[in-house]
């Protein structure tokens, strides 16, 4: 692989701080008649965070060769994760707490166990999302999302 | 004396059921979370942060104040059972904690623990009441000028304390520093960084920033690591706690000596007081300052009482110390004092030098519990429940890390009734993600976050009462004395230091 993970993040960030800076530039001259201007401030974060990941990437770069090996993760559950939290929030307020958290819970208990003993893990889902219903609205006094409001 | 009589009088609010109930729950919440390896004080506090807005203030702040007190102890009952510290700040508790366990002396490891925390954390308690107020008056003298270099000073600090690190930390603090700037500006009508969205005008809120940072990111680091438990779980399962055990005798104390005790609970305090330090470097500094200074040296490591008391003195004291900045000056020293600040913020009330005269009422409160916390629940908590506190490690981490990301989820709707925070907690929580994932310190990103707009606020109106004349910055005395004291950290950190290492190094090899 010509990008290990880490330089591919190191890239991605200066991607981003160079955006970023594009972006500050295009909010007018950062010194006006009336003293600095709203772009002054970003412009000069957008340039440090150039230099920052610039420095990173020649470090990189430098010692790429010697920690090639660390390239695969140890699981891809993150990702997982990341994608039911997603779906979760889209499905929250269309579907309500109740039966999005319900399957979310499953899910994640899925993802970080096995595909063993569904009947109990589907009961303590069950269970947590009551308790934190009791605890949110009963004791926080705060309003969940069902379908029929 | 006001402020004294004032956290005095506030006592009395921890007899009302409802305040103590919080506290108490806090300081257990605060406990388990510490005690599990994996899991802080700081992700226990960030998952009640969207709670706190059907609290008064005062009660969130002291339920704040007992979980940063429990968070600070509760890691030492691994790092003494079972040698994996539940939290980094007990790291040098299970140097000696653990093998006082393995000579059957686990109990008195925890008293011994449980005893230098109390201590800790009533002096630092005391010392943030005693010196507060004063930092709060001097802080008052601090113009703008000098505000600016002040909260560069904070960050620049954090930065450079990231040894060996120090360009992560920079890009860390600058993307914070992104994120601050995002939405309308302080100063003139214009929208920054929004791209069209609305949502985005007044900029990104900190509850998502911070239920992102600890709660989902911890969530994600913990589900691509997948830790395996079941040697914590197994090491859990054979450690037998009996509670007569826990008193640690009169002649092992008088060994340590009231020197060890207070001098540890000085060098936490200090190191607290430090943006970025935090627990864990002030219990290494006491350890390290402890076997030292004691006249048999070669006991440490082996199950000295002395190593215990340094690290867990030191590890409580910072609590106090931490708060200084924060509440003098609005400089949160780390991610627990940050969330604090959270609380203070959401609930409208502006941290910095007016707070502790503006608000003396609010704040005193929360040093009442700090102190309560420290002198009472600490060694209650281990009388009532220590036995059987080493099984929570053998808790289903599926049902854990489950709960988790559910008190996270709805707790960023919580806040503003919003599906576009709970997506802004998503995006922040896979952004820590990454960078915790490649060696980023997450703290600078918080801190540069929270210090943002105070810092490019006083550096605008500091040129423009100066007519853009960049010296003003020298030639103003309160800002002078941070550039300089900038300057002096500068020098201890980046620049003497490694060439001290490198010294040391070549020695060793000429050697």
């Amino acid at each position: 692989m010509l990008l290990n993970r880490q330089l591919l993040f190191l890239f991605a960030m200066l991607a981003v701080s160079v955006g970023y800076l594009v972006s500050a530039l295009s909010l007018g001259a950062p010194v006006g008649e009336s003293g600095l201007t709203p772009s002054f401030f970003p412009i000069m974060v957008g340039v440090a965070a150039i230099i920052f990941s610039s420095i990173l990437i020649l470090q990189k770069l430098r010692t790429k060769s010697d920690e090639d090996q660390d390239e695969t993760p140890s699981s891809y559950t993150h990702i997982g994760v990341v994608v039911a939290v997603f779906v979760y929030i889209l499905a929250f307020r269309p579907v309500g707490y109740f039966i999005s958290s319900t399957v979310f819970v499953f899910a994640l208990i899925l993802l970080f166990s096995s595909f063993e003993k569904l009947l109990q893990k589907a009961l303590i889902s069950v269970a947590i999302v009551v308790i934190g219903y009791v605890m949110f609205q009963q004791l926080f006094g705060v309003r969940l999302p069902t379908p029929w409001e | 004396m006001d402020f004294i009589i004032l956290v005095l009088n506030s006592f009395s609010l921890l007899l009302d059921p409802f305040n103590l109930t919080y506290v108490v729950l806090g300081f257990i919440i605060g406990t388990v979370f510490a005690a599990i390896p994996g899991l802080t004080a700081t992700l226990a506090m960030a998952l009640l942060l969207p709670l706190t807005y059907t609290l008064s203030v005062e009660t969130a702040l002291m339920a704040c104040a007992s979980i940063y007190m429990a968070g600070m102890c509760g890691g030492s009952i691994t790092a003494t059972t079972i040698n994996i510290p539940g939290a980094p700040s007990s790291m040098m508790t299970a140097l000696d904690g653990y093998p006082l366990q393995q000579q059957g002396k686990g109990a008195l490891a925890l008293g011994h623990a449980a005893l230098g925390s109390m201590f800790g954390g009533a002096v630092g308690a005391l010392l943030l009441i005693a010196v507060a107020p004063f930092v709060a008056e001097l802080s008052l003298l601090v113009k703008t000028t000098g505000k600016f270099s002040l909260l560069a000073f904070a960050l620049i600090v954090v930065v450079i304390a990231q040894r060996g690190r120090i360009p992560q930390a920079g890009l860390a603090a600058c993307i914070g520093l992104m994120l601050a700037t995002v939405g309308l500006d302080a100063m003139e009508p214009v929208t920054r960084f929004t791209f069209g969205n609305a949502n985005l005008t007044a900029g990104i809120a900190l509850m998502p920033v911070i239920i992102g940072t600890f709660a989902i990111a911890e969530v994600l680091t913990q589900a691509y690591s997948h830790t395996d438990i079941s040697a914590a779980t197994a090491a859990a399962d054979k450690v037998k706690i009996r509670r007569r055990d826990f008193l640690p005798p009169l002649s092992d104390i008088r060994r340590i000596g009231f020197a060890t005790y207070f001098k540890s609970c000085l060098i936490g305090y200090f190191v607290g007081t430090l943006p970025g330090a935090g627990g864990s470097m002030g219990s290494f500094l006491a350890y390290t300052e402890t076997v030292r200074t004691s006249k048999e040296p070669e006991t440490f490591g082996k199950g000295n009482p002395a190593g215990i008391v340094a690290s867990e003195s030191a590890n409580n004291a910072v609590c106090g110390g931490a708060m200084v900045p924060m509440l003098t000056f609005g400089i949160p020293g780390d991610p627990i004092t940050a969330i604090m600040l959270g609380v203070l913020v959401i609930n409208g009330i502006q941290p910095g030098p007016q707070l502790m005269s503006d608000q003396a009422g609010l704040i005193a409160p929360m040093l009442a519990a700090l102190l309560f916390s420290a002198v009472l629940l600490i060694p209650l908590t281990l009388w009532a429940i220590g036995p059987y506190f080493i099984k929570i490690v053998s808790i289903r981490r599926d049902v854990l890390y489950a709960v988790i990301a559910l008190l996270a989820v709805v707790g960023s709707f919580v806040a503003t009734y919003s599906t576009f925070q709970m997506f802004m907690a998503l995006a922040m929580g896979v952004l820590a993600f990454y960078l915790r994932r490649n060696g980023f310190p997450v703290i600078t990103m918080l801190l540069g976050y929270i210090l943002g707009p105070n810092l490019e606020e006083f550096l605008r109106r500091s040129l423009a009462l100066s007519n853009g004349d960049p010296t003003t910055f020298l030639t103003n005395p309160d800002s002078l004395f941070f550039v300089v004291l900038t300057l002096i950290f500068v020098y201890f950190l980046v620049i003497r230091k490694p060439a001290e290492l490198k010294t040391a190094t070549s020695d060793n090899q000429g050697g």
